[in-house]
């Protein structure tokens, strides 16, 4: 292989091992190319300077100790993210099954409740479906909650359409399946208004989704 | 492990120490010959590291110590200037993972997720030093500086080096710290600092370029001073 001195910048970037061999070669009849390879080289040896891995017996013991009392402050926030840890994990693809299988197994609970109802109106009824009243303070409830959270989501938006780390970027993904699995349990909802079960999941979700953001701001306070 | 995908291909996976290289002018991406049996070794540790991690278990986080705590803290050294503010920087880096092991996804390797965390716990420190040094406007505590050079006398060579990467570009100065002295790959920078792979390549070259025109002065005036 043939170089010459137009090549060094090249191989200097994005050289292979052939054409290094190469350079060297030519440099050893072209005083300039052999100056400039000798100060780049001299640049990698001059960064050894900067290297210094010498221990400090008492960093792991404050790590390890920083890291107790984290693990001591917040078991519920532990136990709760181990819960939801696979969310972030899941491929893009995953939000949209993940929807489709809580849709599924919502209608397949509306359907045995709507199979197991009372057909002639005797007996206690069934307690997974709410009455008119308890309903309306449901909903109302429910709107407040909302409402609070929109708030807390206002106040985190900045930091989440413009993420600043990789940890912002996990939330903002983790945000986003937990609006698509709010939005079709809403749906649900709002065809099968009085389903407790549904209420239910679309409570925990919310409760998800403010604890999300209350990490969010709290990332912000740090 | 099903959900540990991976963007970053095996090569960019970090070893777990340093490698010895010399004079590392050699890019090393261009050895011939496909995937080692240790580059799934290495998979399989940084997975198996990223589970522990996520139950919990502080075993798991001494071994991210054992196996990268003294490169990181040197890593935070060189950026942050000092060994205290680097030290802090580092803790914090094993908290943040402590908090968000939960949403880590698996799109590149688990070490490379946490010098990305170390990196940007880095940038953070610097600019909340800057923004208490405008404050205060006065960066005589705050802000260590390499000693000032007395009239005369030879700098070291490490003072010198550091007083040249504190002239070049925040990117120029990562990439050249994390692949001349850390000793990693393009491939490996390119998942830290969310670069292309050439990116990378190209800014090491400007930054190296740019530090032997601050290290080697012109040979007329060096002729001058002696």
């Amino acid at each position: 292989m043939q170089v010459s001195c137009n090549h060094r910048d090249r191989i200097f970037e994005d050289g292979t091992l052939a054409e290094w061999a190469a350079l060297e070669a030519h440099a050893a009849t072209c005083p300039l190319c052999a100056e400039e390879v000798r100060a780049w080289k001299s640049l990698s040896v001059a960064a050894g300077e900067l290297r210094d891995y010498s221990d400090s017996p008492s960093f792991w013991p404050r790590i390890e100790r920083a890291l107790a009392e984290e693990a001591a402050r917040n078991p519920r926030r532990a136990e709760r993210k181990g819960w939801f840890s696979f969310l972030p994990s899941l491929s893009p693809a995953w939000p949209a099954a993940l929807a489709g299988a809580l849709v599924l197994m919502l209608t397949l609970s509306a359907a045995r409740i709507y199979l197991r109802r009372p057909v002639n109106g005797r007996g206690t009824g069934d307690q997974s479906l709410l009455k008119s009243k308890a309903l309306k303070e449901v909903e109302s409830a429910e709107t407040v909650y909302q409402r609070s959270i929109d708030k807390l989501a206002a106040e985190a938006r900045p930091q989440l359409e413009s993420p600043a780390t990789p940890l912002l970027a996990n939330y903002h993904e983790k945000l986003f399946v937990l609006d698509s699995a709010i939005a079709e349990l809403r749906a649900q909802a709002g065809m099968n208004p009085s389903n407790a079960q549904l209420r239910y999941q679309l409570l925990a979700m919310y409760q998800e989704k403010q604890h999300a953001l209350e990490e969010v701001l709290e990332t912000k306070r740090q | 492990m099903g959900t540990m995908g991976l963007a970053l291909p095996w090569k960019a996976r970090i070893s777990s120490m340093p490698r010895e290289r010399g004079t590392r002018v050699e890019p090393s991406e261009h050895f011939a010959g496909g995937p080692s049996p240790a580059v799934g070794d290495a998979r399989s540790e940084d997975a198996a590291l990223a589970a522990a991690c996520r139950s919990g278990d502080l075993r798991a986080y001494d071994r991210l110590y054992t196996l990268h705590g003294a490169r990181m803290k040197n890593l935070a050294r060189n950026v942050l200037g000092n060994p205290s503010d680097a030290e802090d920087a580092v803790q914090e880096t094993f908290l943040k993972v402590q908090r968000s092991i939960a949403s880590f996804r698996g799109h590149s390797s688990f070490v490379t997720w946490t010098y990305r965390i170390l990196i940007n716990t880095c940038y953070d420190a610097r600019r909340s030093r800057l923004r208490k040094k405008e404050v205060a406007n006065d960066d005589s505590e705050e802000t260590p500086r390499p000693e000032p050079r007395a009239p005369g006398a030879h700098p070291s060579l490490r003072m010198a080096l550091e007083r040249a990467l504190a002239k070049l570009t925040e990117h120029q100065r990562d990439v050249f710290l994390l692949y001349e002295v850390e000793g990693f790959r393009h491939a490996e920078i390119a998942g830290m600092l969310e670069m292309t792979e050439t990116a990378s390549k190209n800014t090491l070259f400007q930054a190296k370029k740019n530090l032997r025109l601050m290290l080697e002065p012109p040979r007329g005036s060096a002729r001058e001073t002696r």
